[in-house]
C-alpha cells in the first residue's frame, strides 16, 4: 500500500467515524448534510434461496438472496426520504424513538474497492448497530456497500446500500439508520 | 376455561388474559389456525408450473406449489419419514423436493415419488402412495388470493368470506388484468397475535394518536375528530374493514385527492385512467369507496391506502411474525408500479412513517397482560356500542371512524 492509498483509506475511515458519532449522538441534521443531493439509501430485503445450481459452485452467490426479482426493499429513500425520516424522528411524536434509543455503531472491514477518474470511491464496510431501548438490546450487523465523492470536509455519500443480516428482522422495527 | 370468562357478552370488555393465556394460545392454533381459510399467497408469486413457496398457517411450515398441470396445492412442509422440514427455501420453481435427512423424494403435487434402498432395504414393501405429503384439506383461490384451510368440513371459501368478499373486490377486482403481490418484508414483534390483528381489523382510533409524528400539524383536538367520509363497517364473520365512502356527486379528480396522501402526476394520472373501468367492474357505489385498513378473520390484516397486505403469523403466545406485502395492478406501468411500490414501504414497511411506531404498542400491550395483578383487570372496548348501524346500501353494520365496532365483532 502505497503513501497515497494509505491515506485514502485513513480519510475513508475517519469519516466513516464521523458519521457515525453523529448518529450515535443522534445529530441527525447534521448527518443529512453529509449526503449529496443525489443520494440513494436503500436497504434491500433478503431470503433463504437456493444459490444457483446446488452441483455448480461457480454459480453459487449471495447476490442471490438480495434485492430478488417480486421483493420489497426495507428502506428506499433518496434525499426528501431521509429529511422526512429525520424531520418525523423530530416531531416529539414519533413514539419508537421518543424517548431515543441508545445506539453504537461500529463500523469495520473498511475496503475501498475501486476509483473512478473524479475520484468517487466504491466502498465496502461492516457496521455492527447495538441499539438499547426500554430495557432492551438489539445488534444489528450489515453490509454497507457506498459510493463517495471527494469534498471539502471529506466526502459526501452519494449512494448506500445497506446489506442487513437479517432475513427476517429480530427487532420489533426499523428506526435507526445505518 | 369458557369464552364468557375472557370477553363480555357483547364484547364491551375483553381479558387482557387473552394476549397472555398460553392454554388458551394452544386452543386457537387447534381451533381458529386449524378450521379457518388462511392466507397462503397470491397466484402471481407462482407464475409458473413448479413454482413454490413456503409459508406458516398458525405456527406449521407448509410449502405452496403449482405442479406440472398449473394446479396449486399446500402441504405440510414436513417429510413423512422423520418429520424433518422438506423445504429450505422461501420460494423458488422445482418439479420434486428431495429431504435432505435421508433422501425420500415427493412431487410437487405430494405423491412420493422414491426413497432410496426401496428395493434393498424396504424389500419394496414400502407402500408409497400412503406416505405422501400430508395435503392441506382444503386450498382455494379468490381473485388471486390463495387461501388454505386444514379443516376438510369447513365451509367453501366463499361462505368463510361472506359480505367481506363485497369489500374485498374494492382492491382486488379494479381490473380486468387483476393483481400482483411484491414481498414479503419480514419482522418478529414480542406481541400477541390477537392485538395485531385487532389493530388492523378496526382500530382507526389510534391512527392520531400513535401515528401523530405524521400530522405534527394537526391540533389536539381534531386527533380523534371523527372523519367526514370515513366509517367502520362490520361485515360480520369477524372480519371488519374502515371504508371512505365519496359522495355521489364527487368528481374521480376530488375523490384521488381526498383519498390518500399526495402523489405525483404520473401516479394521479394513471389511477384517473383506469376510474371507467373500475366503475365498470364494481358498479357506481364502489367505486366511490376506497378501503383504508381492514383484516380478515383471523390475520390477514391489509392497509389498503397504501397498497399493504399483511399476514400475521402467530409464533407462540407472545410473538408475532409479520409478513408485509404490496398489492398492485398487475397492468399498471412500471413507474407507477415503482411509486407506489416505494409508498407502501415508506409506510407500512417495518421502517416505514406508520409502522414503526406500531410495533412498541402492540409490545407493551402484550407485557402488561402478563401481570399477576393487571391480568385481572378488563380492557375496555365500549366505544360506539349501541350505536351501530345499518344501510341498505352496504352489507353489514357501520360505525363512526372511529369506533371499535370491528374489534368487538373479532372478539365475539
Ligand atoms: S426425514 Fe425425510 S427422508 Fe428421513
Ligand atoms: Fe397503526
Amino acid at each position: 500500500m502505497n503513501d497515497r492509498s494509505l491515506s485514502r483509506i485513513i480519510a475513508v475511515q475517519q469519516w466513516y467515524y464521523h458519521e457515525a458519532r453523529l448518529l450515535d449522538s443522534r445529530r441527525f441534521d447534521l448527518w443529512l448534510q453529509l449526503m449529496d443531493q443525489r443520494v440513494h439509501y436503500r436497504m434491500p430485503s433478503r431470503a433463504y434461496l437456493q444459490q444457483g445450481d446446488a452441483a455448480d459452485f461457480s454459480t453459487w452467490s449471495v447476490e442471490r438472496e438480495i434485492d430478488v426479482a417480486g421483493s420489497l426493499p426495507l428502506i428506499d429513500d433518496d434525499l426528501d426520504g431521509l429529511r422526512q425520516r429525520v424531520g418525523r424522528l423530530q416531531t416529539g411524536m414519533a413514539w419508537a424513538e421518543t424517548p431515543p434509543s441508545i445506539t453504537r455503531r461500529l463500523v469495520t472491514n473498511v475496503e475501498i474497492l475501486d476509483e473512478d477518474p473524479q475520484g468517487r470511491l466504491s466502498v465496502t464496510s461492516a457496521i455492527l448497530l447495538s441499539k438499547v431501548r426500554s430495557g432492551e438490546r438489539v445488534i444489528f450487523t450489515a453490509e454497507r456497500r457506498d459510493q463517495l465523492i471527494p469534498s471539502d470536509n471529506g466526502f459526501r455519500l452519494l449512494d448506500r446500500y445497506v446489506i442487513l443480516d437479517d432475513v427476517v428482522l429480530a427487532s420489533g422495527n426499523l428506526s435507526v439508520l445505518f | 376455561m369458557s369464552h364468557s370468562d375472557y370477553v363480555a357478552a357483547d364484547a364491551a370488555w375483553v381479558s387482557p388474559e387473552i394476549f397472555s393465556d398460553s392454554v388458551l394460545y394452544d386452543l386457537e392454533q387447534q381451533r381458529i389456525f386449524g378450521r379457518s381459510w388462511l392466507l397462503l399467497g397470491h397466484v402471481s408469486q407462482l407464475p409458473v408450473p413448479g413454482a413454490f413457496l413456503r409459508t406458516n398457517m398458525g405456527e406449521e411450515s407448509v410449502l405452496v406449489t403449482r405442479d406440472r398441470d398449473g394446479e396449486i396445492h399446500a402441504h405440510l412442509n414436513a417429510c413423512r419419514h422423520r418429520g424433518f422440514q422438506l423445504c429450505q427455501q422461501d420460494r423458488g420453481v422445482a418439479h420434486s423436493f428431495q429431504c435432505r435427512y435421508h433422501g425420500w423424494v415427493y412431487a410437487s403435487h405430494g405423491a412420493l415419488l422414491g426413497v432410496p434402498g426401496q428395493a434393498t432395504l424396504y424389500y419394496n414393501e414400502l407402500d408409497k402412495p400412503r406416505w405422501g405429503l400430508v395435503p392441506v384439506a382444503r386450498v382455494d383461490t379468490y381473485k388471486g388470493l390463495i387461501f388454505g384451510n386444514f379443516d376438510p368440513d369447513a365451509p367453501p371459501l366463499s361462505d368463510f368470506l361472506g359480505d367481506m368478499a363485497w369489500y374485498l373486490d374494492i382492491i382486488l377486482d379494479r381490473r380486468l388484468g387483476g393483481t400482483e403481490l411484491l414481498g414479503p418484508q419480514r419482522w418478529r414483534i414480542a406481541a400477541n397475535w390477537k392485538i395485531v390483528a385487532e389493530n388492523h381489523c378496526g382500530d382507526e382510533y389510534h391512527v392520531g394518536f400513535a401515528h401523530g409524528s405524521n400530522f405534527p400539524d394537526l391540533p389536539g383536538s381534531m386527533r380523534a375528530a371523527p372523519l367526514p367520509y370515513a366509517r367502520e363497517i362490520r361485515p360480520m364473520l369477524g372480519h371488519g374493514v374502515g371504508v371512505n365512502i365519496f359522495p355521489d356527486e364527487m368528481t374521480p379528480e376530488q375523490l384521488l385527492a381526498t383519498a390518500g396522501f399526495p402523489r405525483p402526476r404520473h401516479v394521479t394520472d394513471y389511477l384517473l385512467r383506469v376510474q371507467d373501468e373500475i366503475a365498470e367492474r364494481l358498479g357506481r357505489q364502489r367505486s366511490h369507496m376506497s378501503i383504508i385498513h381492514g383484516a380478515v378473520w383471523p390475520n390477514f390484516g391489509m392497509v389498503p391506502i397504501v397498497n399493504s397486505l399483511r399476514v400475521i403469523h402467530p409464533k407462540g403466545v407472545g410473538e408475532v411474525e409479520m409478513w408485509a406485502y404490496c398489492l398492485l395492478d398487475r397492468d399498471a406501468p412500471a413507474d407507477v408500479k415503482q411509486w407506489l411500490a416505494n409508498q407502501t414501504t415508506a409506510t407500512f414497511g417495518p421502517a416505514g412513517s406508520f409502522e414503526q411506531d406500531d410495533a412498541g404498542n402492540w409490545s407493551a400491550v402484550t407485557q402488561s397482560s402478563r401481570g399477576a395483578q393487571g391480568r385481572r383487570h378488563p380492557l375496555n372496548l365500549q366505544m360506539g356500542i349501541g350505536h351501530e348501524e345499518r344501510s341498505d346500501k352496504f352489507p353489514g353494520e357501520l360505525g363512526l371512524t372511529a369506533s371499535e365496532i370491528n374489534q368487538r365483532g373479532f372478539y365475539l
